[in-house]
């Protein structure tokens, strides 16, 4: 079993987010097990496995959506505890896109990017407003601000999720299988928004099977299984040299 | 039927009537009020509020309707508590209506999904602020048939408000017909006052169902 190293990357400033020793159980079953990982500022982390490996409940893990057991999380310098405190904190650092999108179907786009703004931080309407509208062209729907969720195909619901996170200015870009909901030929437009935010130089953990997108965008690859983080490679060694048997195992069913 | 004698009796009704849509606008407004609420503390995951609300439900639904309206006018005085004729009617209205749209929303509720739930927390929205701006426009538009239901049927069960001497549209029709016999006239146009109510509010329903439901249409 290939332990994971501890990817330092100087100094612990530049460390976004940290797992040590995570272990987490859902009632008797333990679906984590001694998970140890470092995000440095500024990387692409990608995230694959087999269904039930626990890659959701990883990333769910960063921003406290899930409470794990034992270890130390911390992000951006400060530890994950019970203390709603610093779950509030971690929370203010961190966008996350959902597999099932999570719009709020009842609001229109321009309202699903400007609620947060409004109610976390205050923010008056119309500066709301035009920093919406900016991140809707960022992710190219400002024609879309007026409509509802359900008018939007699934591609646009995704960057409208993406847009709405990016409102709150975080500095940390979850996705939980962002194009697993979506028809084959809207995974482009999304996976292409994503690219767009890496090369901006945002720190990015992304849950996926696109693997053209972790070859394009990752620093590096991990692979899960049962639980356990089995192997992290840079995506060129991950693709080509897989170590781990279960590693290769999983390649060949994905890799067509 | 006589249509003069209705005529005749029509200011008679109208201040029946009068009485009939103020206890049951209270009760309306009271019950959707204690309904939200009492949704909310039904599945809130603690315990102790949880026992209390669907015990409340459990004895309300158990029981019938007129034997909780004679508890509230002859029993609780005895118990110290005296309530007016009005105020034990709006009492008992809201205390039956309420336990029905506790349902009504609980089922709305049931019906927003988890999803949204994980968007607000990681967009750091507060509890109460996702529960007021996400929850309830999502969970009302879920119940308001249900709840419709219950608003009208509010309307009707005031009615039986008239067993403790409180003077609404069906005391009055009761009342004037000891006196003139005329049984068909005045249950004739109870029937179609009543009718009128539950049109009107229906149609309010129906116009607010088709406003909560635009974000939808596209579905």
């Amino acid at each position: 079993m290939g332990q994971t190293s501890n990817h330092a990357t100087g100094g612990s400033q530049d460390v976004c987010v940290e797992f040590s020793n995570v272990d987490k159980w859902f009632g008797t079953v333990q679906v984590l097990h001694d998970i140890n990982l470092t995000v440095g500022k500024g990387q692409k982390v990608v995230v694959c496995g087999p269904s039930g490996s626990g890659k959701s409940t990883m990333i769910r893990c960063i921003n406290h959506l899930e409470k794990h057991q034992k270890g130390r999380i911390v992000v951006n310098g400060i530890e994950l505890t019970e203390s709603k405190r610093s779950i509030e904190r971690v929370r203010q650092d961190i966008g996350m896109v959902f597999q099932s999108f999570n719009l709020y179907p009842h609001l229109t786009v321009l309202e699903n990017c400007t609620l947060a703004p409004r109610w976390v931080k205050g923010v008056p309407r119309k500066d709301a407003d035009a920093l919406a509208l900016r991140y809707l062209e960022r992710v190219r729907i400002p024609d879309k601000a007026n409509f509802y969720p359900s008018q939007l195909s699934g591609g646009q619901q995704q960057r409208a999720a993406i847009a709405r996170s990016l409102c709150m200015n975080p500095k940390i870009m979850l996705f939980d299988e962002p194009t697993s909901a979506l028809d084959p030929e809207l995974v482009r437009e999304v996976l292409d928004t994503m690219a767009q935010l890496a090369s901006d130089g945002m720190t990015m953990v992304c849950v996926t099977h696109e693997m053209g997108f972790a070859r394009q965008v990752a620093d590096r690859v991990i692979f899960m299984d049962a639980g356990r983080v089995v192997e992290t490679a840079p995506p060129d060694e991950f693709f080509r040299n897989p170590r781990e048997r279960r590693t290769r195992a999983f390649l060949s069913q994905i890799l067509h | 039927m006589d249509f003069n004698y209705i005529l005749d009796a029509l200011p008679d009704l109208m201040r029946g009537l009068k009485v009939t849509l103020t206890v049951s606008g209270l009760a309306i407004l009271l019950s959707c009020i204690v309904g939200a609420v009492g949704a909310a503390l039904r599945t809130s995951g603690f315990k102790p509020a949880e026992y209390l609300v669907t015990g409340y439900v459990e004895f309300i639904r158990g029981t019938p309707y007129l034997v909780q309206i004679f508890f509230i006018f002859y029993g609780l005085p005895s118990l110290g508590l005296r309530l007016s004729v009005f105020w034990s009617g709006v009492a008992a209205l809201t205390l039956w209506a309420s336990a029905f749209q506790i349902e009504n929303f609980r089922g709305g509720l049931a019906a927003v999904s988890h999803g949204v739930r994980d968007a607000s927390a990681s967009l750091g929205l507060k509890r109460w602020h996702h529960a007021l701006l996400v929850v309830f426009p999502l969970a009302a538009r879920a119940a308001l048939p249900s709840s419709m239901n219950t608003i009208v049927a509010t309307v009707k069960n005031s009615a039986y408000l008239q067993a403790i001497g409180l003077v609404e549209l069906t005391f009055v029709a009761v009342d004037r017909i000891a006196y003139d016999f005329r049984a068909i006239e005045m249950f004739f146009s109870i029937c179609v006052i009543y009718l009128l109510c539950v049109f009107a509010l229906s149609g309010l329903g129906h116009a607010l169902e088709h406003r909560l439901n635009r974000p939808f249409a596209g579905r």
